[in-house]
């Protein structure tokens, strides 16, 4: 998971970012298989620049707050991590300060699951989607919402660089109901 | 001013200095334009790996020798209609395929690479009966399934092939018409009769004969063979020869015939025996005997005269120490040979005779007789004669064993594969080339700790071999890793030989499979996927490197390209069964369970004996609610691999998916103890109580799971399985597997 470089006191607050992504092995990236949407954006910084690997283009909403991205999945997903990629210092009053996560399983029955406060942030932040409880690790969700309620500064609109959503790996095998952890059974359970 | 350049272009083609070959060739066919100057330069080009410039000049060329050339340069530039139509002129009339053997097997290739598989089985198995030791149609065969038991296609057949073309090669570096007479009595004597009679011929070639006289007077009994027979008579017997471990007079010869680069293991037996033969003279009879036994013959080194012998079949029948019916008199080379192990005493020899027809495959026996004349007169034709056939017998033999290990490493009978090897000798079995199919054969088992030791044999004693040795060893090995996990001195093992074989070659496309195979080890799939394609651009028909870019789609869940892949790997190769594994595997991620069981049938069809592919049937068969066959699948699947426990775990599952609880937790009992560590099975037994209303039970496994560390899915999966335990099952919601 990556590591904040600072947590305040207060519930929800996150400060700074990491430059580099550091991700277990265990979750993979699920972004690819879901439609990715968004309220509003200015031409030329639309919602491909959020899935692009390119840190210097950036989505920038056009219209009220609060802007929302939409990922939605044809089935349901485990999913555990969102990473965004926002920057103060090159956005300064575009960059969001307030988020809220929403799931459901579609626009009608959407629910926060998370909600966070950024303070001058600064690179990937990681957004965890597990709740409290330590057995719900993963969020099992058709469509995830990210919202954005507020700016730094009162900016009107928003600028992301990117977002990663990251989930648990499926087994390798299919139609299976547990995963393999010793060597003996692992050496033959596939072939290449 | 000619011959100068030809023996110039020659010599520099024979030292490797391509270039210079090319310039003075180029001289030398503007000077004096010829087909066979012109044919010249085609080699210098083909040398030098300009294949297009052999291409031009060779265009419309229709001498036999250039066809063969021109075809080989297009099928080099991947031209294969071309190349086809230059060996294959017409339709009508089936010309003589140019170049023999060599013809054939290119032939051969150029269909393949076309899919056309009857075609080119066809195409090897003539250039295999042109020429028995063109190993590569062989193994080709092999890979395609079509061949057939390596003791009929390295039999008598291919013996008398065999001494035919060393006689053809005889004829043409023996002196005097003696030769040309006695071969086409050679063809002449076709009966039944022991020893051909030769009038005049044989005359002249007694006077030579006693001229050669050979430097060693064979032991004793010869000479009491030889009292027994005529004395103006040169008789060809059978002397009990001593089988020699170095082959002789025969083998070079036969190298320089083929055009064929031979087997390694072979290489490094006849290089040493590579001496210029000269042949003085030659008797040659052949009378081909129905009756094949073998007789092991010595590579008798020393020029004993082969001489006629006439009649009195009776005679040489008892006087030669094995069944020889035969009379095998072929024009010998006579050859300035060693003396050697002709000082051996006959009981030597007849016990080593013995053992040498005790073996399987008699090679028809053309020894010949070896006369007290001989040795009175020893003209060293006889002995050359003999030291053929052993020769032949030796090389055959070889070729037989090795020929029957890779058919079965091929069909996949890798035990038998592995017995037959270890049937070689210890000097053989330590080639290189052998110890990559005995690695192999553990590998395709599975046994990948035995695997493992071989390859790492192969690299410490070998790694002066080509690298494609070791990037096949880091291929296999990382394969073997990727299985098992993450064991991190064994990662950075397999890092360290990436980066040798990178530093070593490459452009070999076995390097970067294993660079991938690194990459992919540690899940980096888009990397590894960028090795792979590498692979495939150096070279296009790689099949396992298309499967490995498959393997890689499949896990990062692309599988449409996927499934592309595979079927190119397919494509190339019909018979690459880890390819037909791979679709099937993307079918059952696609829940297209039916189109999966295709898949694994016939991946099982070529590698019947894969308990991991019989696993993933079975599966394939519970999800298509075939629920019985999956049942017999698995039990096959236990059979076949005593040592993969995962086959009963899948049992144990389908069982339990089908309510039969008290067979499951029979099998996953005995499971326990087999596989302590694993966590699946205690998850899974856990269920089991549950459902069986055993909660205690249920929560000691659900707990010992937790314990061995199961992944974070799974643990939060074993989490509210405990947690929901005393809710009955309608108030659950079933969980997504």
């Amino acid at each position: 998971m990556a590591t904040e470089s600072s947590e305040s006191e207060e519930e929800g607050k996150i400060r700074g970012g990491n430059d580099k992504l550091n991700i277990d092995d265990d979750l993979r990236e699920m972004g690819k298989n879901a439609a990715w949407s968004v309220s509003s954006c200015k031409p030329g910084n639309g919602v491909a620049t959020l899935r692009d690997d390119n840190l210097e283009t950036y989505w920038q909403s056009d219209g009220l707050q609060p802007h929302l991205i939409n990922i939605q999945f044809q089935k349901k997903v485990k999913l555990q991590l969102v990473f965004v990629y926002v920057d103060f210092k090159l956005d300064e009053s575009y960059t969001p300060s307030r988020i809220s996560i929403r799931a459901g399983d579609g626009f009608h029955n959407l629910k926060e699951i998370k909600s966070v406060e950024l303070v001058k942030p600064t690179g990937w932040v990681c957004l965890s989607l597990s709740g409290t409880d330590p057995r719900e690790t993963f969020v099992n969700t058709f469509m995830l919402q990210i919202a954005i309620l507020s700016n730094h500064l009162n900016g009107r609109d928003t600028h992301i660089r990117q977002i990663k959503v990251y989930g648990p790996r499926p087994n390798p095998i299919p139609r299976q109901p547990f995963q393999f952890t010793s060597a003996e059974f692992l050496t033959y359970s596939t072939l290449r | 001013m000619e011959n100068l350049l030809l023996n110039s272009v020659e010599k520099n083609l024979s030292q490797f200095m391509f270039t210079n070959a090319i310039f003075l060739c180029q001289r030398l066919l503007a000077q004096f334009p010829s087909e066979v100057n012109l044919q010249l330069l085609a080699r210098c080009y083909l040398s030098n790996s300009q294949a297009y410039s052999a291409y031009y000049i060779l265009k419309g060329s229709k001498m036999p020798q250039s066809r063969y050339l021109f075809a080989f340069s297009c099928f080099k530039l991947d031209l294969l209609g071309e190349a086809e139509t230059a060996l294959l002129p017409s339709k009508e009339y089936i010309e003589e395929v140019p170049g023999g053997a060599a013809g054939h097997y290119l032939l051969g290739l150029i269909y393949r690479y076309a899919g056309r598989k009857n075609s080119s089985i066809q195409q090897f198995r003539m250039a295999l009966s042109l020429d028995p030791l063109c190993w590569e149609a062989y193994g080709e065969l092999c890979s395609l399934g079509a061949a057939e038991e390596a003791s009929t296609v390295f039999s008598n057949v291919s013996s008398h092939c065999l001494q035919k073309t060393c006689v053809a090669q005889k004829v043409s570096f023996s002196e005097g018409a003696i030769i040309d007479q006695l071969t086409d009595s050679d063809k002449a004597s076709k009966d039944a009769r022991l020893w051909q009679t030769e009038d005049a011929p044989g005359e002249s070639q007694q006077d030579l004969k006693i001229k050669q006289f050979g430097p060693d007077i064979p032991p004793d009994t010869y000479r009491q063979l030889n009292n027994s027979s005529h004395t103006n008579v040169w008789d060809l017997k059978t002397p009990s020869p001593v089988l020699s471990q170095v082959l002789d007079a025969p083998p070079p010869l036969l190298y320089k015939n083929m055009r064929r680069p031979a087997v390694e293991g072979l290489m490094s037996v006849h290089g040493e025996s590579r001496r210029k033969y000269v042949s003085e003279e030659m008797s040659a009879e052949v009378a081909e005997e129905s009756g094949r036994r073998r007789s092991a013959r010595i590579a008798a080194r020393k020029k004993i005269p082969i001489s006629q012998s006439f009649g009195k079949d009776s005679q040489w029948l008892h006087l030669s120490p094995s069944e020889s019916n035969y009379v095998p008199s072929l024009s010998s080379m006579i050859g300035k040979c060693k003396i050697q192990s002709s000082k051996e005493g006959i009981p030597d020899t007849v016990t080593l005779n013995d053992s040498a027809t005790t073996s399987d495959q008699s090679i028809s026996d053309r020894g010949s007789c070896v006369n007290d004349d001989e040795y009175s007169n020893p003209n060293g034709s006889s002995a050359d004669r003999f030291s053929l056939v052993s020769g032949i017998s030796e090389v055959l033999n070889l070729l037989k064993i090795l020929g029957d290990g890779h058919r079965h490493l091929l069909m996949y009978n890798c035990q038998e594969a592995l017995l037959v090897y270890q049937k070689l000798s210890q000097k053989q079995y330590n080639t290189h080339w052998v110890l990559m199919q005995v690695g192999k054969a553990y590998f395709e088992l599975q046994d990948y700790f035995n695997a493992d030791s071989v390859f790492t044999l192969v690299h410490q004693h070998c790694s002066l071999y080509r690298p494609a040795s070791i990037s096949m060893l880091l291929f296999c090995f990382s394969d073997f890793l990727s299985l098992v996990l993450k064991h991190l001195k064994e990662e950075m093992r397999l890092g360290y030989l990436a980066q040798e074989l990178i530093s070593v070659d490459r452009l070999s496309p076995e390097t970067w499979c294993a660079v991938g195979n690194c990459y992919s080890l540690r899940k980096d799939h888009e990397t590894a996927l960028k090795m792979f394609q590498r692979a495939i651009q150096l070279n296009e028909r790689f099949t396992y490197a298309h499967t490995l870019c498959g393997h890689e789609f499949a896990a990062l869940e692309e599988f449409e390209y996927a499934e592309r892949c595979y079927r190119r790997a397919l494509s190339i190769d019909t018979r690459h069964y880890n390819a037909w594994y791979g679709l099937g595997m993307t079918y059952l991620h696609l829940e297209k369970y039916e189109f999966a069981q295709n898949q694994f049938q016939m991946a099982l069809q070529i590698n019947p004996r894969s308990s991991v592919i019989m696993c993933y049937s079975g599966i394939a068969l519970h999800e298509s609610k075939r629920n019985d066959e999956a049942l017999k699948m698995m039990e096959k699947a236990i059979i076949a691999d005593t040592k993969n426990p995962l086959p009963k775990y899948y049992k144990a599952n389908i069982l339990a998916n089908l309510g039969d609880y008290h067979k499951a937790k029979k099998v996953l009992e005995e499971l326990k103890d087999c596989a302590p560590q694993e966590s699946s099975v205690h998850a899974l037994l856990g269920k089991i109580y549950k459902q069986l209303k055993l909660y205690d039970k249920a929560v000691l496994h659900f707990g010992t799971a937790l314990d061995l560390n199961p992944s974070p899915s799974d643990a939060a999966k074993i989490k509210a399985y405990m947690e929901r335990l005393i809710v009955p099952d309608e108030l659950e919601t079933e969980e997504n597997l």
